[in-house]
């Protein structure tokens, strides 16, 4: 299947915005009580148990690794343009960004289940 | 016929499209020296892009401590959680306010709004599309930015 530059810069605008939302909604969380209060143990481990929060932070880490992965392609593009480095660059930034959400789904999963003190 | 006979007999190397004396790679991409307001937050929309992706993986990394108990969280925060830590921070928080608010001015911009409309290039043909709303638009970004830095400030070394 191609997909048109055209369309993958709309999925970066709305990666973008979207990512704003909910970044914003995760600060706000990290200032309902004094900041050095929200990050003791106990209290960010209740907020992987509380599960529309966990699908928030799931969220944040999938929107937020397309958008930055693909800006960074768009970079790289921008250095160098011929086959084999476009190719290599694409394949490189899809890798990276599965590798980021496995990895960050595998904190939010686990520390999910952990149990709180 | 002659200069037919001329363009038949230029080397491809001389064609303006294959000479390449004007690639300055990466040097080229960072000097915004030549160039306006649209060039400088070209640069930071990039630099501010790349700082914030090194920050959101290590931020991945940094969380994925509190799978491996207190202790090892603990020992995290008290790497992240000095002064120095906080004013990365502060940085953090401004590039991102910055990446996000020039960013939906992007958007706009792609869209075709704020562009302003095709005119005569008249002396001193200053670029049609660098007009108030797009230079406004990069300098509430810059503002925002600032501004979002001292909140943050104030919240994690007023809390010390």
């Amino acid at each position: 299947m191609m997909i048109h530059e055209s369309q993958i810069m709309k999925i970066h605008y709305i990666t973008g915005i979207a990512a704003i939302s909910v970044v914003a909604v995760h600060i706000i969380m990290r200032l309902l009580m004094p900041f050095s209060a929200s990050l003791q143990y106990q209290n960010v481990i209740a907020n992987y148990h509380y599960i529309p929060y966990a699908l928030l932070l799931e969220s944040i880490l999938i929107l937020i690794a397309i958008h930055g992965f693909n800006g960074l392609r768009v970079i790289l593009l921008e250095f160098r343009q011929n086959r084999r480095w476009e190719e290599g660059v694409t394949i490189f930034t899809i890798a990276a960004t599965i590798a980021v959400i496995a990895y960050g789904t595998r904190t939010i999963l686990l520390a999910s289940q952990a149990p709180i003190g | 016929m002659e200069v037919s006979k001329d363009r038949k007999n230029t080397k491809r190397s001389d064609n303006v499209f294959s000479n390449r004396d004007n690639r300055e790679g990466l040097r080229g991409w960072l000097n915004p020296t030549r160039y306006g307001w649209e060039r400088v937050s070209y640069w930071f929309q990039r630099l501010t892009g790349v700082f914030l992706l090194v920050y959101f993986i290590g931020h991945v990394y940094e969380t994925s401590s509190l799978i491996n108990g207190q202790s090892a969280w603990n020992a995290m925060l008290e790497l992240t959680q000095t002064p120095w830590g906080h004013m990365f921070l502060i940085l953090v928080i401004g590039t991102s306010t910055f990446h996000s608010v020039n960013g939906i001015r992007l958007i706009f911009t792609h869209a075709g709004k704020g562009v302003g409309t095709p005119g005569r290039p008249d002396y001193p043909y200053d670029a049609a599309s660098l007009n108030y709303r797009q230079k406004s638009g990069i300098w509430i970004a810059l503002i925002l930015a600032v501004a979002a830095m001292i909140y943050g400030a104030n919240i994690l070394f007023g809390t010390e």
